[in-house]
């Protein structure tokens, strides 16, 4: 067994070593594997990246993963989550247990002090959505530049007016990108004042016309929830805005140097 | 704040999964040691896999993820994580 590797899920404050009655990606038995007052939430498996070319097998692994972090973290309440498809591997002579708990005593007092800070605080994602068609109309009303350049490109002959139009709509979308960079920056700050922790995240594409604005992880307090709620439930009541409010997630965010 | 309405987060839907493998992806904790490997330094397959995701979309739009992967991590469909019996008999070494 000495040439296995263990793929870990997550570890968390415990000194209990045992077998979970759980099975891991391809049905493999969990174990919690203690050490330094730390739990590791592992299963063995071959001793090299998990990839598989069957798309279906492969997203399967990846909700068997997130399945599993979440039952660890019901179970201990306060976890430190791995990305998808990290494995300890045996190396010189060393087994992949033995890497594990040197690693373990290694980094026990920084993973302490993660496990402290994330104590009974979860992560949630926030995205705003907005919708150039519903806002636009808003923001030409008071731009006397916009309404200007829109009269003399109707009024110029057709050769031009194109040349009008294309400056009108550079123009138009400069005023957006103005517009949606207020708003980040708006509800940036609406929604920091309410969370402990805040991450920007790079904003995803959305199925036209709808844009992302804002993408945001956020960690919290579970008992402090209403609070991050009702200010999302004001922007999402703007015209033209949606919000989506994901959640709670492990904080898998949060874990990285400096958390 | 008190009598406002609070929106409340949820853990369904085709976005909310997006939310989730930007995380299970991503994030998490990354070792650098030469000890351990992990996705981080294969691009190309977490590339390949959001593609499959849309795989996996249909089969959990309609439900809770839970209901589809617990039955194969749950060998008794027990609720929730416990001490093991005799299933486990060898400690990973």
């Amino acid at each position: 067994m000495t040439a296995r590797g263990l793929y870990i899920y997550c570890v968390a404050k415990g000194d209990r070593e045992e077998p979970l009655d759980l099975c891991g990606i391809e049905g493999t038995p969990l174990w919690a594997l203690t050490d330094q007052g730390l739990v590791a939430i592992v299963q063995e498996c071959e001793p090299k990246p998990f990839a598989s070319a069957d798309q279906k097998v492969f997203a399967n692994w990846l909700l068997i993963h997130q399945n599993i972090v979440d039952l660890a973290w019901e179970r201990y309440e306060t976890i430190i989550p791995f990305g998808f498809g990290t494995v300890i591997l045996p190396t010189n002579g060393n087994s992949a247990r033995q890497n594990l708990n040197e690693w373990l005593e290694k980094e026990s007092a920084e993973v302490k002090r993660k496990l402290e800070y994330l104590k009974n605080k979860a992560e949630y994602g926030v995205q705003v959505l907005w919708d150039p068609n519903v806002i636009l109309p808003r923001i030409r009303e008071q731009d006397a530049e916009i309404q200007q350049s829109e009269k003399e490109t109707r009024s110029k002959p057709a050769g031009v007016a194109y040349l009008l139009q294309r400056k009108l709509e550079e123009l138009i979308r400069q005023r957006l990108e103005t517009a949606a960079d207020v708003h980040f920056k708006t509800f940036y700050h609406r929604i920091r004042e309410c969370v402990e922790n805040i991450h920007i995240e790079k904003v995803r594409k959305e199925d036209p016309p709808k844009q992302m604005i804002l993408n945001v992880s956020c960690l919290q307090n579970k008992e402090a929830m209403p609070a991050l709620g009702a200010v999302l439930e004001k922007i999402g009541q703007m015209p033209g805005f949606d919000v989506r409010f994901t959640g709670p997630w492990p904080p898998y965010s949060f874990v990285t140097a400096g958390g | 704040m008190l009598n406002q309405t609070s929106m409340e987060p949820t853990r369904q839907g085709r976005a909310t999964l997006v939310d989730l493998l930007d995380r299970v992806l991503d994030k998490g904790l990354l070792i650098n040691a030469d000890m351990i490997i992990s996705l981080a330094g294969v691009p190309l397959i977490a590339v390949n896999i959001r593609a499959a995701i849309a795989s996996v979309e249909t089969m959990l739009e309609h439900g809770l993820m839970r209901d589809f992967i617990l039955p194969q991590i749950l060998p008794q469909d027990t609720p929730q994580l416990k001490p093991a019996g005799a299933a486990h008999d060898t400690l990973p070494e």
